[in-house]
């Protein structure tokens, strides 16, 4: 618990240190995050996807016969018993030899590292592109061409409507949202030259997108400042003696060796990748 | 006078940025350890959440997925936790997937915290964690055709047949509700395009800030009944379940960074107006 909590706050500050300039701590946690992602996706993906449900349906336990040729072939992998335990995998599936196609394209992907063997990776690649594409096909069209067409049409003077509302629906918004939709698509039609009343009106346009911006960067602004709390309260939590001070420690620790760094590296030419200013 | 004021603008203006650094750090900080107390208002939409929570009948069977791992978790963790308090408080049967691996860790977190620890729940009766597959949207349109052929095993692997409130649940139209807690892709508009619309079930979602944008046109549809917006919309849920938690805590610091870069911005743009007028005079 205690280490944990040290690794947790070493990690945190050598990542924040960059904010002072690129630096050794940053680089390890850098690599560290790099080489933790990698590796737990990969084990995630085959215990939850490969090992059960592909394996689980080449090999089923409910069908196990040892003195089958597919099952003499599946205890030949019985040194990864954790993998291929005695007596066929019990996730609860039947045995669905198809499963093969799915596996032997996934092996195909994987000979992309070998030169000479490559091109076997496109069957794989398209298959996944080819379904991918027809499952997005009809999720864009479903929900965002025809939901948001519906949703859009709607009756701008609904009496039951206010006239004019900060929040909400109101016959004011209901204008706002029609003139900044029309006016949004026509700054998209390129077909005509943007000038005269269709120029006038594309320029609205541009003020709605603008103002959609701007929004955007207020939430982008506002995540990253949650996540900066988060961090923080992590490292107020740490600093307790329960941890013994390990914010306070490790913060010490990294201020006086880059301190020192810096005092040692006075008077060479330094790149700073943070300030990047030329003036 | 306004020579004065405008030299030390111009000052400001070329101050080394990681000054800047310093002090939205310290307008961060020192809320947190001097809490101010602002007031939490809830908008419409974080209303709307809890009003679709609200309209569930009890021992109605909600799915919540997560979508979002410790890089997020401070914006969508406290939303989670909230809700997860709300649907056990109205006796709600929660059942968790998650579309991210590292959702899991952070669902196995928020379930002991809550249904464990603070609820005394059963798992396999009350909620169940059926855990991470991968697959994106692949996924979400498998568990609206077929549960069992994706999750044979839920996430500690008992056997999806062996859990009780497990019976009768095949598809994604068994359930009454849908919440995403979203930190990308695969997320929101995945479950909108996959599973809220194709099969009718009502849907809510958390997201994090830079994604409201894109989420919003769903909600405004009516194909996403109201949206928690990043951490202010965790805050305000948990001012209207009435249970402040890590989402509130973390409002004041909200407040005054945005403030001290509302700050930074107005001065910026002085300075390069200035400037601007300068190059011209010269």
């Amino acid at each position: 618990m205690v280490i944990g909590a040290w690794i947790s706050v070493f990690l945190t500050l050598a990542i924040l240190s960059y904010l002072y300039k690129d630096n050794p701590f940053y680089k390890v946690a850098e690599h560290v995050f790099v080489g933790i992602s990698t590796g737990y996706w990969t084990s995630m993906f085959f215990w939850t996807q490969i090992q059960p449900n592909l394996f689980g349906r080449l090999w089923p336990a409910t069908e196990y016969d040892a003195s089958s040729l597919w099952y003499k072939f599946y205890n030949l992998f019985g040194v990864f018993s954790s993998v291929f335990p005695e007596g066929g995998i019990a996730k609860g599936h039947d045995m669905h030899l198809i499963y093969l196609v799915p596996f032997a394209l996934g092996i195909m992907m994987l000979l992309s590292v070998s030169s000479k063997l490559s091109w076997m990776a496109r069957w794989g690649i398209a298959y996944t592109v080819g379904m991918a594409a027809g499952l997005r096909a009809y999720g864009f069209l479903n929900s965002n061409v025809l939901g948001q067409i519906k949703g859009s049409a709607f009756q701008i003077f609904n009496s039951d409507l206010p006239y004019f509302a900060l929040v909400g629906e109101s016959i004011t918004n209901n204008f706002v949202i029609l003139i900044g939709t029309i006016t949004g698509l026509m700054y998209f039609y390129f077909s005509r030259e943007h000038t005269g009343n269709f120029g006038r009106l594309t320029k609205v346009g541009i003020y709605f997108l603008m103002i959609s911006f701007g929004a955007s960067f207020g939430f982008a602004v506002m995540g990253r400042i949650s996540l900066l709390i988060g961090r923080f309260v992590d490292l107020m939590h740490y600093s307790s003696s329960a941890y013994n001070n390990a914010t306070l420690w490790i913060l010490l620790i990294m201020v006086l060796l880059l301190g020192y760094s810096a005092f040692m590296d006075k008077g060479r030419p330094v790149e700073s990748p943070v300030n990047d200013r030329t003036d | 006078m306004m020579k004065y004021i405008i030299e030390l603008i111009l000052s400001i203006g070329k101050v080394d940025r990681r000054w800047i650094f310093l002090v939205i750090g310290l307008a961060v900080l020192l809320p947190l350890f001097f809490p101010l107390g602002l007031p939490i208002r809830a908008t419409t939409a974080t209303q709307r959440v809890y009003d679709a929570v609200e309209e569930l009948e009890p021992n109605s069977k909600v799915l919540v997925s997560f979508e979002y791992g410790p890089s997020t978790k401070p914006e969508i963790h406290p939303m989670a936790i909230a809700i997860l308090r709300h649907l056990f408080t109205n006796s709600q049967k929660v059942y968790v997937t998650c579309l991210w691996p590292d959702g899991q860790f952070m669902a196995e977190d928020a379930l002991t915290e809550i249904a464990e620890e603070e609820y005394g729940l059963t798992y396999g009766e009350d909620y169940v964690l059926l855990g991470f597959r991968p697959g994106n949207e692949a996924v979400v349109k498998g568990l609206v055709s077929n549960i069992r052929k994706l999750y044979t095993t839920d996430a500690r692997g008992t056997l999806v047949d062996q859990i009780p409130m497990m019976a009768n649940v095949n598809k994604v139209k068994d359930f009454d509700f849908i919440f995403s807690a979203s930190a990308g892709y695969p997320g929101t508009i995945e479950w909108v395009q996959y599973a809220a619309d194709p099969t009718g079930v009502p849907m809510s979602t958390g997201t994090t800030s830079i994604q409201v944008n894109d989420v919003m046109p769903y909600v405004q549809s009516g194909q996403v009944k109201g949206i928690l917006a990043g951490m202010p919309g965790a805050a305000e849920y948990e001012a209207l379940i009435g249970s402040p938690g890590i989402g509130t805590s973390g409002m004041d610091a909200q407040s005054i960074a945005h403030l001290v870069i509302v700050l930074f911005i107005v001065f910026g743009n002085i300075t390069y107006f200035i400037e601007t007028r300068r190059a011209k005079k010269y």
